[in-house]
């Protein structure tokens, strides 16, 4: 096990800067995710934390001692690649036991160790079938099983789950989650799937081209995110970004959008830059109280149904337990929880307390 | 309708298909024959094919040295081999290197290598004559190998290097972490892996060099004649011993029909699948 820290970690290729400067520190045992969506650079921070791809700028620290020059065995992390890279002419014993056998353990040692993993995988039945002859969830197994068996510092996935249906993509992931709960293994998990970021980490970093958004708990980005970026790409259906006005009625702060008036808390003070609101689904109350709407769209998704309603200046999108029996066109009232309503500075994108 | 037009189609694809087997196999299926009968029956007016007159002989023949056929398929076989060992082993370490390292002037080296394939045989003939007299390599075997690696040596580098490019690059990554070193990365994945496409390409090299006919006539004399040269010389000023000529040819061919076999089971043979769920 051990710790791992970024600091100002540069990554160029030619003139494109792939890592602009991350700054990261995770702790011992932590299961940390590199969230962002494909071409912003978690791929590439991840090969350079395995020792694949260079630091350009920066240090990379493990246990406190600098490893930019070390090669990726000598900083003992193991890797579980997006497509396996499972050794296509070796049996399933093989493939887990190759590591082993590049450091010329004893045959029977290798053996035993290989079953042990491979019973811990259920892939016991398996150890003499071929990569090809495998199932995808079986082949991610073999990949997962390569890595355990080397007890490395550290896991890296590089987004294990996305050549696997759906439901064996959950499957696969209480997999992980329970193997580390068991191994206690620091890990770092590669996805752009924020389901699985949110269901499988201690800490999420948020990536935006380059760029660490956010670092943070699950609960920290998806309630409190730093940014509009960090908002709207944490959660599903998207949180409502609203670029309205703030206006004083009776001594009552109110936000504009539209024709809408949302009104807001007597502490909120209304800044004096303009500010944009964000609201997620669960925090919009469809009723009868609150401003005039009506419904556009109603999405029945089995626990809950999302309704979107429209106004004359804006449309937000509700969560509604269970099955809504709303008809398109039907008109209603519409009110924002204050305590889910977020505000983000207009013109540097950041959350603003207010 | 559509299920008769659907077993028309079928009906003359498949006519085609027995039309150009036929074309094909015709001249093979006649060399066979010829090969069997007595030269005496063969240039009859008609030929006389009566099976009674089925003899080996002219296969006995053939081997009389002086013919110089055994001879020949040493010489061949000799020249095969080197041919297409060295164009595996330099073909393949170039095809690594073109396929893998992002060296400066790769294409320009790329395409140098496929525009010496552009020229006619008949146009370098001449000047590689020249050369090669000068050099006294005029029917040696080093001479006759090295001018057959010029010409096999590209084609296998292309078709290499377009197999090295088919590897996943994750798989090397994955020796890495693994604790491989790029030998150990070569000797336990890269070469095993590379082992059907190698052999294919080695098969393809040994065929093309065995069958050449066209440089060995003008680069060979009398100590390094190839196969084809020995069975040409069978058609004599005065008399053509049709009969020796195609047992000759048979059992030249014998040793391509065996190689052509083992060829398409191994480029059949996708070994690469299952290294990487697409």
């Amino acid at each position: 096990m051990a710790t791992l820290e970024l600091i100002h970690v540069v990554k160029k290729f030619g003139d494109f800067t792939a890592i602009n400067d991350i700054s990261l520190r995770v702790e011992e045992g932590e299961f940390v995710t590199l969230l962002g969506p494909s071409g912003c650079g978690k791929s590439t921070l991840l090969n350079m934390i395995s020792g694949l791809e260079d630091v350009t700028q920066g240090e990379i620290q493990m246990n406190g001692k600098v490893v930019n020059q070390l090669g990726p065995y000598e900083r003992d992390v193991a890797m579980v690649f997006q497509n396996y890279a499972l050794y296509p002419h070796m049996t399933v014993e093989e493939n887990i036991g190759f590591s082993m056998r590049l450091r010329k353990r004893p045959k029977d040692e290798i053996s035993n160790r290989v079953k042990g993993v491979a019973t811990m995988l259920e892939l016991g039945h398996l150890l003499h079938r071929l990569p090809r002859e495998l199932s995808g969830g079986q082949q991610q197994r073999v990949a997962i099983g390569r890595a355990v068996i080397r007890e490395p510092s550290i896991f890296l996935f590089d987004e294990p789950f996305s050549n696997l249906d759906a439901a064996l993509r959950v499957k696969t992931r209480g997999e992980i989650k329970e193997l580390h709960q068991r191994l206690g293994v620091t890990s770092i998990f590669v996805t752009h799937d924020q389901e699985e970021a949110l269901s499988l980490s201690d800490n999420i970093a948020v990536l935006s081209t380059g760029k660490l958004e956010q670092h943070g708990s699950p609960e920290e980005i998806y309630s409190k995110p730093a940014t509009k970026y960090v908002a709207r790409f944490i959660g599903s259906p998207q949180m409502d970004m609203f670029s309205g006005d703030f206006l004083m009625i009776d001594g009552i702060p109110v936000y504009h959008i539209g024709d809408a008036e949302v009104p807001l808390p007597k502490k909120i003070i209304p800044p004096t830059q303009p500010v944009d609101m964000g609201v997620r689904p669960e925090f919009v109350m469809l009723g009868t109280k609150g401003f005039q709407a009506s419904v556009r769209l109603v999405q029945p998704v089995g626990p809950f149904t999302y309704v979107t309603v429209d106004w004359t200046g804006g449309s937000v999108t509700a969560r509604v337990n269970g099955v809504s029996h709303l008809k398109v066109k039907e008109s209603l009232q519409v009110e924002f929880d204050p305590e889910g309503i977020l505000f983000f500075d207009r013109e540097t994108e950041k959350r603003r307390d207010l | 309708m559509a299920h008769n037009r659907r077993y028309l189609n079928r009906f003359f694809i498949r006519l085609a298909l027995v039309t150009f087997t036929m074309l094909a196999l015709g001249p093979v299926l006649w060399g066979v024959v010829t090969s069997l009968f007595p030269l005496s029956s063969l240039t009859s007016q008609p030929p006389d094919l009566n099976p009674a007159n089925i003899t080996l002989e002219n296969y006995l023949l053939v081997f009389d040295t002086s013919r110089g056929l055994f001879s020949g398929l040493i010489n061949s076989f000799i020249i095969a081999l080197f041919t297409s060992a060295v164009a595996l082993a330099v073909g393949s370490a170039a095809a690594y290197a073109l396929a893998r390292l992002n060296m400066p002037g790769r294409n320009l080296i790329l395409m140098t290598i496929l525009a010496t394939q552009m020229f006619p045989g008949i146009v370098i003939a001449i000047p590689l004559f020249l050369v090669m007299s000068r050099l006294d390599l005029v029917d040696t075997h080093f001479g006759l190998i090295m001018v057959y690696l010029s010409f096999i040596l590209p084609i296998v580098i292309w078709i290499l290097k377009g197999f090295f490019e088919s590897v996943p690059m994750e798989l090397e990554r994955a020796t890495a972490v693994d604790g491989a070193s790029p030998l150990q990365t070569f000797q336990f994945i890269v070469l095993p892996i590379s082992l059907p496409p190698l052999f294919a390409t080695g098969v393809f090299a040994f065929i093309e060099t065995w069958n050449e006919f066209f440089f060995a006539i003008i680069l060979t004399r009398i100590n390094v004649k190839t196969v084809p040269i020995a069975i040409a010389e069978f058609s004599g000023q005065y008399t053509t011993l049709y009969g020796q000529m195609l047992a000759s040819a048979v059992l030249a061919s014998i040793p391509v029909v065996i190689l052509a076999i083992i060829f398409r089971r191994f480029i059949l043979e996708g070994f690469v699948e299952g290294a990487i769920k697409a």
